[in-house]
């Protein structure tokens, strides 16, 4: 099935400007969605089993429904902090189709009973926060945003807030402290966001993609949207294929399209027809999956139990000429350098794993090395504050154990 | 209330106890870094991991709280491995300067080390080089590669004083605590930080270099220096043969009351130790032609005990007057009163305060001695002025002025010296007022003496010596006792009043203090 759904019109020009998503039926969903009540909203995303596309892959409805029903101000926090290496999707979606998020935020509002929305941008993506400014700026000229939405009643604003540059601002609770103007340092769960989150008051927090995906799922329906993917993981994902492929870029195609044929019929195979050496399938915190393990559909279950993680669904293609030393070299520098420091494993686990690996690639690894940093690593591995630790110490932990001849080939 | 089993041992605990605080109760230690029972649970040091029965991974124990039920293990295989685990990373990264460094032996990673690790270090990389020597406020140096990022510093600074001079900055392996630009800590608590760090990571100068850990005696006491009453350790050096040192008291640190001054004091109680080991009064003397002439405490005694004999022959108790300060205990105030407003029937007395200061809305008060109120629950009027002294000549003035002397009216005394007929400084310290008076008699300040206290709430606190006696130096209450029984005052009421437990029981018939006793 190739039909793209969230992606479909993203080639129209002009799509960002609002007049350009009204022609193409952009805001229906909202409107339709502020006429049901918003129980309904949050059955119906429930029913589609949309799962989580920021990594995690939390069930969308089920985190809404957390959200306690109190008098006090809630919030919905848009994760835009897209720092996952490997990862280009929400980039895509925001540049593309700005409308089609805002969309999904008044929806996602309503039903949760949110007036204020943030959208977390990362810092690099300058010009889009502008674009999803100007489109914001749209929205509430035409009534969209603001007060009495649809004359429903309902008020909503939102605000875009631009990180400062840390890949742990993209873990949720990190994010709410750097959106409350604090160290981007992860808070201790529970509580939960949905119960205590952004200025201690009940969150959400969805990813980009979760969120443009939902006025799909008004419009269409729950069954529609299981019917494009599996019943328990609903709808199609925006794969992002980067690294050694014939043609490497974003692919909308439905949640458990296996991974083989992903890298071989849609981004035309391994370049220059060399063999394939390995593939990280969900960002590069996903465990790497060696070329007789690529036959798994990517959806979040078949993913997990082939040893991975589908992550954010970024997926990065390694040929056989890419040492893997090199590949564990970044692994580890990227983990070192961007753990936040709070606390005792991730700090200095990563720190210490990514001195040995400098060390190796500078040609000075002593007998031992390897087993040493798989000994770190799951040192490191369940045992941190945020999953920041787990996603360093499992695509070390499988680069090590995948690849332990060629490392080991490596040392003195 | 729900049941958890803690290492085989089932106990019942309040709802909401963390399994840290539960083991506590069932006297298992957990050890950890970042928990302090002061603040919320921060999770960043994960050495406090425990092995709950039914949970995938390991949990934390300082923020986990408990449940009907709940299967705990701190000693399983897989918990010590956790922790040896978390202790190694922090030692990877960790100087190891222990002989140099001040905290050695009362070092929490030394401790535990001792305790759970005992591990060859397997670090052969470079340790990060980082700046030893950073004053972060007036009295405090911070060691950057000793700290562990526990952040108790900054948490202390947010949730306690409120002052939040210190922060965490940088990222991860080169995140380091420092003071924002150009604003040091600044604040009557700063002490307390060098308390807390865990680590050798945040010194006080003033104890810096000075001696180890390990040559002090900590004694309990109650700060006097205002009206809290904070509970105190006094740590005093045990000396080596044959070398004399300059000072006894090298710490005094905050002892944990959760009524009173939960676990910390201010600057004040914490660097004004030096005046027990200063300025003191030796021995007793009488004042001769502007000469110092030594006393035995016994020839005092007579001198003393005769001259209120004589008085109350003639009938002429009346000439007798005090001058006090609030800084002495309740059980000398009591004798105080059974003795000279009682049996002497001695009419005139004023009291002799310092002057109140500002205080801070945390411990400190604006009152500067320690125990007015005691003061008046034993039947003084505290506020008593000198101009109370005034009528008929005083023949002998006693001037109780504990470790306050420069407190009480020189002018006055001046003035009014020649007049007097007698004039008798009760006091630890020297002062102006020595050479105003005729007998100069040591005694001893709250540091070295039991008794107890009522403190700005009303809450009596009993203490005991924290310190030995000073020179020759007596406690007030001996003084007085003795006195008593020389002058042969009713000798069969302060005949029976050896001892402060004695005092106390009598004076809990007579007052309405309630005191515990030491």
């Amino acid at each position: 099935m190739d039909e793209k759904v969230l992606s479909r019109d993203f080639e129209v020009s002009h799509l960002y400007q609002i007049d350009t998503y009204l022609q193409r039926g952009g805001y229906e969903a909202a409107r339709q969605a502020l006429r049901m009540k918003p129980e309904e909203i949050v059955e119906e995303v429930k029913k589609a089993s949309l799962r989580g596309r920021g990594g995690a892959g939390f069930p969308a409805g089920m985190k809404w429904s957390f959200v306690p029903k109190v008098d006090k101000p809630k919030y919905l926090c848009v994760n835009a902090d897209e720092g996952e290496p490997g990862t280009f999707k929400d980039r895509f979606i925001m540049s593309h189709n700005p409308h089609l998020l805002l969309e999904g935020i008044t929806i996602t509002s309503y039903a949760v009973g949110i007036n204020l929305a943030f959208i977390y941008i990362r810092g690099e993506y300058e010009r889009i926060a502008q674009r999803l400014e100007a489109a914001i700026s749209e929205a509430r000229e035409k009534g969209f945003l603001g007060k009495n939405i649809f004359g429903s009643g309902f008020n909503l604003e939102v605000v875009v807030h631009r990180g400062a540059g840390a890949y742990i601002c993209g873990e949720e609770t990190a994010l709410l402290e750097s959106l409350e103007g604090k160290r981007g340092h992860p808070r201790l769960k529970p509580p939960f966001p949905a119960a205590v989150g952004l200025f201690q008051m009940p969150t959400v927090i969805n990813n980009v993609e979760t969120i443009s995906t939902v006025p799909l799922i008004i419009k269409n329906g729950a069954s529609w949207f299981t019917s494009l993917g599996l019943p328990k993981d609903g709808g199609t994902r925006l794969f992002g294929v980067s690294g050694m492929v014939e043609r490497p870029g974003i692919y909308e195609l439905p949640v458990g399209t296996p991974l083989r044929k992903i890298i071989f019929e849609y981004a035309g195979g391994v370049k220059n027809g060399r063999k394939l050496k390995g593939v990280i399938p969900g960002g590069m915190s996903a465990p790497i999956l060696l070329p007789e393990e690529i036959d798994v559909p990517m959806d979040c279950e078949s993913v997990a139990k082939a040893g991975s993680m589908l992550g954010s669904g970024a997926i990065i293609v390694l040929d056989d000429q890419t040492p893997i030393l090199e590949v564990l070299r970044l692994v580890a520098k990227f983990y070192s350098h961007e753990s936040c420091g709070q606390c005792t494993p991730c700090r200095i686990g990563t720190s210490w794993i990514n001195k040995i690996v400098r060390r190796m690639a500078r040609g000075e690894g002593r007998k031992g090395d390897v087993d040493e940093i798989e000994r770190l690593a799951s040192q490191i591995k369940g045992r941190t504050l945020c999953p920041l630790g787990d996603a360093a110490a499992m695509p070390i932990l499988a680069i090590v154990q995948k690849f332990r001849e060629e490392l080991e080939a490596a040392l003195r | 209330m729900p049941k958890i089993t803690i290492d085989g041992k089932t106990i019942e605990v309040a709802e909401g106890t963390t399994i840290l605080k539960a083991a506590g109760q069932a006297g298992i230690h957990i050890p950890h870094l970042c928990y302090h029972p002061a603040f919320p649970p921060e999770g960043s040091c994960r050495l406090c991991l425990v092995e709950i029965e039914g949970a995938p991974k390991l949990e934390l124990s300082c923020s986990t709280v408990v449940r009907e039920g709940m299967v705990v293990r701190t000693q399983s295989e897989k918990v010590k491995e956790a922790r040896r685990s978390v202790l190694e990373f922090l030692l990877a990264e960790h100087p190891l300067d222990c002989p140099i460094c001040d905290k050695a032996g009362e070092c929490k990673l030394q401790d535990y080390y001792e305790a759970y690790g005992l591990f060859e270090s397997r670090f052969r990389e470079t340790k990060e080089k980082r700046s030893k020597l950073v004053p972060i406020g007036k009295r405090l140096i911070l060691d950057r590669e000793r700290c562990i990022l526990c952040t108790r510093c900054v948490r202390f600074l947010l949730e306690i004083t409120g002052t939040g001079e210190l922060g965490v900055f940088e990222r991860g392996l080169h995140s380091e605590i420092g003071v924002y630009d150009g604003e040091p800590v600044d604040n009557n608590y700063s002490g307390n930080l060098a308390e807390i760090c865990p680590v050798g990571a945040i010194t006080d100068l003033d104890f810096r270099f000075k001696t180890r850990s390990w040559f002090l005696d900590a004694r309990p006491s109650v700060c006097p220096l205002c009206s809290r009453g904070c509970n105190i350790t006094i740590e005093a050096h045990r000396g080596f043969p044959r070398v004399e040192l300059k000072q006894r008291v090298y710490r005094v640190r905050s002892r944990e009351n959760p009524e009173i001054n939960k676990y910390w004091i201010c600057d004040l109680g914490r660097y004004s130790y030096k005046y027990l080991d200063e300025n003191r009064v030796s021995y007793p003397y009488q004042v001769s032609n502007g000469r110092k002439v030594r006393l035995s405490w016994d020839k005092v005694l007579i001198i003393l005990s005769e001259k209120i004999r004589g008085l109350q022959v003639r009938n002429r108790t009346e000439r007798i007057a005090l001058l006090l300060t609030t800084a002495l205990t309740n059980e000398e105030f009591f004798l105080l009163r059974r003795l000279f407003l009682e049996e002497l029937k001695v009419s005139r007395y004023a009291f002799s305060d310092p002057p109140p200061e500002k205080g801070d809305n945390l411990l400190l008060t604006p009152e500067r001695t320690p125990n007015r109120r005691g003061a008046k629950a034993v039947g003084f009027d505290v506020e008593a002025k000198l101009e109370n002294l005034g009528g008929e000549k005083i023949d002998l003035l006693l001037i109780f002025a504990s470790h306050l002397p420069e407190a009480m009216p020189l002018s006055w005394l001046q003035a009014e010296a020649a007049e007097i007929e007698t004039k008798v400084l009760f006091t630890s310290h020297e002062s102006r007022l020595d050479p105003v008076v005729d007998f100069v008699l040591p005694v001893a300040p709250v540091a070295e003496k039991e008794g107890s206290m009522t403190n700005v709430d009303g809450k009596t606190q009993s203490f005991s010596a924290g310190l030995p006696l000073w020179g020759e130096s007596l406690p007030e209450w001996k003084v007085l006792v003795e006195l008593a029984k020389q002058a042969k005052v009713n000798f069969r009421y302060f005949g029976l009043l050896n001892s402060i437990r004695a005092i106390n029981q009598a004076m809990a018939e007579e007052t309405s203090i309630l005191s515990r006793n030491p």
